[in-house]
């Protein structure tokens, strides 16, 4: 019941992980990060970048040089690199074995993937593994999945898959 | 004007006015937040800048309407709700104070040229490098 909690206690915010993945993102292109470019590329103000980057540097993820250059750390280097995979195996996982639309998939995988363990992470990644094994049994799976279309009668009682309620109801189209 | 169409200019004022009153706003936060016999030193230096920071965001709003534009404000803004010291409130807002100097200065080399213009932000610069200046002070 407490792990609502966690999500506050996170060293690394939405908005944190957005600013670690510009200075990545703006090292790879222009190969230097300043706060002017993390600011235009966030379309935030620079006073908000200045302000994000206190505990980022304070946590040793985010080092400025003499020049105000902003460059990752290697623990920060780490952290971006394991959001990167997390949010390429979330969209994965929910566009081709899902089936949910691409553009909704990168909204999802953006809000999901600084809050993933990398525990769960390395078991979607045995997942993904599994799949493209070619065995085929895999193949034979995919393809029950993909053919799978179930019709909802609504009724928990005679559902295998919900309990008390439906689910398919509390879940409106979006 | 040297590198900037008046567009390009208006742009430029909309990201300081944006700078500005996001200052305006966090000062706002910290007067409130600062604790403890801190406040009786802080406070008033904090409501000071509040102060000049909302007239900084006024000049450039009267700046930009002189170019025939309305200002355009995009501003995001996330105070955390925990009490601050003086030292703390004060080091927030040399941050935030520096990174406005830092802009009007890259302003200032893309307007080069422009007498009128040069002379608005070079003001503009000597306020926020005062404030700077002074807040620097209070941390030796």
């Amino acid at each position: 019941m407490e792990t609502w909690k966690e999500f506050d206690q996170n060293v690394i915010s939405h908005s944190a992980a957005h600013h670690l993945m510009a200075i990545d993102d703006l090292v790879g292109k222009l190969g230097y990060a300043r706060v002017s470019d993390v600011a235009r590329l966030l379309s935030i103000t620079r006073g908000s970048v200045s302000i994000s980057l206190q505990p980022l540097k304070k946590a040793d993820l985010v080092l400025q040089d003499e020049n105000r250059h902003l460059q990752l750390s290697p623990k920060g280097q780490a952290l971006v690199d394991a959001i990167k995979t997390k949010r390429s195996l979330i969209e994965r996982l929910l566009t081709e074995l899902l089936g949910v639309a691409e553009d909704w998939a990168k909204v999802d995988a953006c809000k999901i993937e600084h809050l993933l363990s990398n525990t769960s992470a390395q078991r979607i990644v045995q997942l993904f593994r599994f799949l493209d094994s070619g065995t085929p049994t895999v193949s034979a799976f995919t393809e029950a999945l993909r053919a799978f279309h179930s019709d909802c009668s609504h009724d928990p009682k005679i559902c295998p898959t919900c309990e008390k309620d439906c689910m398919a109801e509390r879940l409106p189209e979006d | 004007m040297a590198n900037l169409s008046t567009s390009q200019f208006v742009d430029e004022l909309n990201r300081m006015f944006a700078e500005e009153t996001e200052a305006a706003i966090r000062y706002l936060h910290l007067i409130n937040a600062v604790r403890g016999m801190d406040r009786l030193m802080v406070e008033p230096i904090l409501r000071q800048a509040f102060e000049e920071t909302i007239q900084h965001a006024l000049v450039i709003g009267q700046k930009i309407r002189t170019f025939g534009a309305a200002p355009q404000l995009r501003v995001s803004v996330d105070c955390p709700g925990e009490p601050l010291t003086g030292k703390q409130a004060v080091e927030i807002a040399l941050t935030f104070e520096e990174a406005a100097l830092e802009a009007y200065q890259d302003m200032l080399r893309k307007i080069e040229g422009d007498v009128v213009l040069e002379e608005f932000v070079r003001a503009q610069i000597t306020a926020e490098s005062q404030h700077v200046a002074e807040l620097k002070e209070l941390l030796d």
